[in-house]
């Protein structure tokens, strides 16, 4: 998802009609995109757009293009013409590996408020993060062209050359900027990953950027004086590079800009072919309508389903029979299979107008046999007097380890913790339990709680996730039968023979605790909580606790389940 | 007032309670559970005779206490970052960022916020990207870091000062703790003379029954209108009650119940889901990864090698696919589900068609834990595999959903988008209070994620917020409450 801030002022006047807030959310909604916020005094609208893979909606010329479709003010992909410039960008064979493509493109007559330009730079801020891939895969630059000559170089520089970067007054060599300026702290890995470092450089020897880090200081900087512009895409795939192109162009034509194509000169190692850049050729994708309709549930005729594509901007062109030879607009590129054209289809036609279809896929329901069995422990222990607690499984280390005096055990944690609360993963449950009692000491006692979930666990190389069920009981009255009673009732109950035998476990009581053994094999631990974990805990009554293994009971139907 | 003309008779221990009242005037319910040590069940049935005679009058206060969050424990234990931060300048007079970053070993976020504090208050500078100090002698919120301690030891101390501050930065929250204060109305010495200790028998007992003396003996009233006793019956967790309710309703659907690992390979959460492995979904901020295991084993099936087709150029589905390398090293990292769509992945392989499929399942993103994230939250998912299906069908499917789940008729489709659905709706339900609720989302799975099973029909995929739903219906705000451990809501929580 990706959030944008624009005027709503501007909204309207974008789309040529007053809307309320209420009506622009919901012809929002046909450019996947939502209000998220309205701040009435800034005239500021905060929206969401839920695709990740139409970047050329995340600005308001974007959605508006879509809507005026849905609004039949417009239809098909809007036109706008392309006229030649002179200038050339002349590409380095040494970043063949590292960052090999580039698209340009010029645009004169424009005439951009403050707000514009802001506007323009959250888009380009949106597309280099998200659909850029944090400028790895594709970064925009624009540039003041009236300080730019021809031929431009895109080329690996020694790293000792220098320039004024962006919001800087001084001059840096490359490695300084990738030290010291905050978006060379932000982007520079990008760089030193290349082992090089890329150059834009104009014929006059001054220096644009160094992509995708930083622009240069003065012919990098837009103000509302710039007139004439050079865009620039670099990245390290081709096609992204110019589709971000064509979503810039795309928007500037919007603006009223005139656009001039660049050429792109490539070297034999990166293309066999120089390019006119921005690339518009129309993609075409063939689609059978019958096919649709039937996916969708609808009987749309060819030109019905004609006029409707062209609402979502395509072309559309008949072939006879149910064929359709659909075009699509060169600031697209998310169109994969005719199931994409199937959505614009429903899109226009409206999710909320199409009807909804009663059911008529029969077939038996039911619950997982192991849900089955642990609702009946579950029921089992609610009727032993037994409080249900749900507890994350994702938790602080030292709930499941020194706060109950243990210490080597071996947890599934994870790489990236937001925090250390939420850091590895409970592999039983019982020290949750004396947490919760921990937190609860100004309540009435006795306390009677328990909490049957899935725990992981390593065994050998492998992950197992399995589940638990266990139960605790805290009082000033609280002894070893308040829980041997009641698990051997929930056994007899299931029907399953198990002995106790005596244990040595650090959060226990010696002589006062014991291991669960069925069929000779332990599977859980049930006994008085050491006095010194109470301390710890600062629970100021005896705790008795049990905790078993719910795929060792053989009348049950848990199971081991491993990841892989 | 009671009639002072009439005889009043009370149980001994009441008159007992009585006196005690009556010398202290006043008194906490709590302080004189404490004081008389008497259990609190029967202390309530005697105090009943005292409070409807009205010789105590009894009234609610609700004190309000200030507790820590994490954030606000960690701060309190390691020190606040910004003092953190102007310690560790003072020690080295400039740092860059990343050599702050190490001193401090602590959340980047947090350092940011902390830089961005000081910065804010003129004590910090940042030039050409080191950080120094303006004013070496700012001993800055010192008194507030006293306040953290003692708040920590879980001593009183006054945080008027800092209350907004600390509310604000989410270091702590405030705690109402709800207690009964008794006062003496009329005091003993007054009504003393009215008084008689009653000598009825309360109690009838087997003895009585059997020799027949219950024939000749006065059982004592019960009173009606006393409270009675404290009593907490075992109950499941009302959150985890209505997961089971749905289950129910789902499973009457005719929804067949499916469940997958907590630990989960990438390629179950994301490439058997045609989500390309430089989707930004799949990055380090947006999806937990084990460290320990780095790695699980990838599927022998032969549909891993026909998922990688559909990544790199559609494999027979007709589409262009993702077009670049696909790598079984990233399929095989091992993380923590995040998504239950993971669920209905595993279970494409060797789908019965026709088949409906259902699963509640714990999904976990990096999220910094506050009123609306969790770092685990739970999820309803499922499938519809059928030749006959349509996108109209799918509507229908959410209609019912929202008919008898949210059970409400004011709703609304949205076009969505998801990696794996083509079309893709989001379902939005309107509340009363909070307008709009995105309840809802579904698709037809694409034909490059179901082509690699050998699947040729369409199947539906949907999920539903369920944690947002229980807490519309609830009124719950928070949605830490959802998996809370406080006794008070675990024991009394309203069942609905």
């Amino acid at each position: 998802m990706v959030s944008i801030k624009t005027s709503y002022t501007k909204m309207k006047e974008l789309l040529g009609i007053d809307v309320t807030i209420e009506e622009l959310d919901n012809l929002l909604s046909f450019a996947k995109s939502e209000i998220d916020d309205f701040v009435e005094e800034e005239d500021m609208l905060v929206i969401d757009i839920k695709t990740s893979n139409r970047p050329d909606l995340w600005c308001a010329e974007g959605m508006v293009r879509d809507i005026k479709g849905i609004l039949e003010q417009e239809a098909g992909i809007p036109d706008y013409e392309v006229n030649k410039s002179d200038y050339k960008v002349v590409v380095d064979s040494a970043l063949a590996s590292t960052r090999p493509y580039i698209a340009c493109a010029i645009a004169k007559n424009l005439d951009l408020t403050d707000y514009s330009i802001k506007q323009l730079m959250q888009h380009s801020e949106k597309i280099d993060n998200s659909y850029g891939r944090k400028r790895k895969r594709s970064s925009i630059g624009m540039y003041n062209l009236s300080m730019i000559e021809s031929p431009i170089e895109y080329k690996v520089i020694d790293k000792s050359h220098k320039f004024v970067p962006l919001e800087h007054e001084e001059e840096m060599d490359l490695p300084t900027i990738l030290e010291e300026h905050e978006k060379g702290l932000e982007f520079g890995d990008i760089v030193k990953g290349y082992g090089h470092y890329p150059i834009l450089l104009s014929a006059n020897g001054t220096t644009l950027s160094l992509p995708p880090v930083i622009n240069s200081n003065d012919v990098g900087r837009i103000t509302e004086d710039t007139k004439e512009f050079l865009i620039e895409v670099t990245g390290t795939n081709y096609e992204t590079v110019n589709v971000v192109l064509n979503i810039l162009c795309q928007t500037m034509a919007d603006y009223g800009a005139d656009i001039y194509s660049v050429e792109i000169v490539y070297p034999p190692e990166i293309r066999d072919e120089n390019d006119i850049t921005p690339l518009l050729e129309k993609e075409e994708i063939i689609v059978d309508l019958d096919t649709i309709n039937k996916y969708l549930g609808v009987k749309l005729t060819s030109d019905a389903g004609t006029d409707k594509l062209r609402e979502r901007r395509f072309e559309c062109e008949s072939l006879g029979k149910a064929n359709l030879k659909v075009k699509i607009p060169p600031y697209r590129k998310d169109v994969f299979h005719w199931v994409d054209i199937a959505e614009e289809i429903a899109i226009a036609l409206d999710y909320n107008k199409l009807g909804a279809t009663k059911w008529k896929v029969i077939t038996t329901g039911g619950l997982l046999p192991e849900t089955e069995s642990e609702n009946k422990v579950r029921s089992i222990l609610v009727g032993s007097g037994g409080i249900e607690i749900f507890s994350n499984i994702l938790t602080e280390p030292a709930i499941l380890t020194t706060n109950v005096n243990m210490t080597k055990v071996d947890l599934v944690k994870l790489q990236n913790p937001v925090s250390l609360t939420y850091s590895v993963l409970r592999d039983r449950l019982f020290p949750l339990l004396i947490n919760v009692l921990s937190k609860n000491t100004h309540e009435t006692y006795p306390q009677s709680i328990f909490e049957v979930g899935e725990v992981v666990k390593i065994q050998g190389k492998r992950v197992l996730t399995q589940t638990h069920a266990s139960y605790a009981f805290a009082g000033a009255e609280a002894s070893f039968e308040d829980v041997h009673k009641r698990l051997h009732m929930m056994l007899d109950l299931l029907d399953t023979e198990y002995k106790i035998e005596p244990i040595s476990h650090p959060a226990f009581t010696e002589g006062r605790s014991g291991k669960i053994l069925i069929a000779e094999k332990i599977c859980g631990v049930i006994g008085e909580i050491h006095p010194s974990v109470l301390e710890l805990n600062q629970i100021w009554v005896p705790v008795v606790v049990f905790e078993i293994q719910l795929p060792s009971i053989p009348t049950l139907n848990c199971k081991k389940k491993f990841t892989d | 007032m009671s009639n002072l003309e009439d005889k009043v008779a009370l149980p001994p221990e009441a008159i007992k309670l009585y006196k005690k009242i009556s010398s202290l005037k006043e008194i906490s319910i709590k302080e004189l559970e404490k004081v008389m040590q008497l259990d609190r069940g029967k202390m309530e049935y005697f105090l009943s005779f005292l409070i409807s005679n009205a010789f105590v009058e009894r009234t609610t206060i609700v004190n309000q206490k200030y507790e820590l969050t994490d954030a606000g424990r960690q701060a309190a234990e390691k020190g606040l970052i910004e003092r953190l931060i102007v310690t560790a300048l003072l020690n080295k007079q400039s740092l860059n960022f990343s050599e702050l970053e190490k001193i401090l070993d602590c959340d980047k976020q947090e350092m940011n916020a902390g830089i961005g504090y000081l910065k804010k208050l003129g004590i910090l500078q940042i030039i050409k990207g080191k950080l120094s100090l303006l004013d070496e002698k700012a001993d800055i919120n010192k008194t507030m870091q006293e306040v953290l301690k003692e708040l920590s030891k879980g001593n009183e101390v006054d945080i008027t000062k800092h209350q907004k501050e600390l509310i604000q930065r989410n270091l702590a929250f405030v705690q109402e703790i709800k207690d009964s204060i008794l006062k003496i109305v009329i005091p003993y010495s007054e009504s003393k003379s009215m008084i008689t200790e009653s000598v009825d028998i309360s109690r009838l007992t087997p003895a009585m029954i059997r020799d027949g003396s219950w024939k000749t003996t006065k059982l004592r009233s019960y009173n009606l209108d006393g409270a009675p006793p404290k009593y907490y019956p075992g109950r499941k967790q009302p959150y985890a009650q209505f997961l089971d309710e749905v289950k129910q309703k789902l499973a009457a659907f005719g929804f067949q119940e499916m469940r997958g690992p907590i630990v989960e390979l990438e390629y179950w959460n994301f490439d058997a889901l045609f989500q390309a492995q430089d989707h930004p979904a799949r990055e380090w901020s947006d999806v937990y990864r084990i460290a320990n295991p780095k790695l699980g084993k990838l599927p022998k099936e032969n549909h891993v090698k026909l998922v990688q087709k559909a990544h790199e150029d559609g494999y027979d589905t007709g589409s262009k696919g993702w077009r670049y390398k696909w790598s079984p090293e990233k399929s095989a990292r091992l993380v923590l589900r995040a998504q239950g769509t993971s669920v209905s992945a595993r279970t494409l392989v060797n789908l019965p068609i026709p088949s409906k499929y259902f699963s509640i399942s714990r999904c976990f993103r990096p999220d910094t834990v506050d009123a609306t994230h969790l770092s685990e939250f739970n999820q309803a998912e499922g499938i519809v595999a059928d030749p006959s299906i349509t996108f109209r069908d799918l509507l229908g499917i959410l209609e019912t959903f929202a008919l008898e789940i949210a059970e409400t008729d004011k709703f609304l489709f949205k076009p969505d988008y998801y990696p794996f659905t083509e079309p893709s709706v989001e379902l939005s339900v309107r509340d009363p209070k909070l307008g709009n609720i995105e309840f809802g989302g579904a698709g037809i799975f694409r034909p490059e994620v179901v082509r690699p099973f050998n699947i040729d029909v369409p199947v539906i995929a949907w999920g539903l917020g369920i944690d947002r739903l229980f807490m519309v219906k609830h009124g719950i705000t928070d949605i830490r409450e959802l998996f809370s451990h406080k006794m008070e809501w675990l024991r009394s929580a309203k069942m609905s």
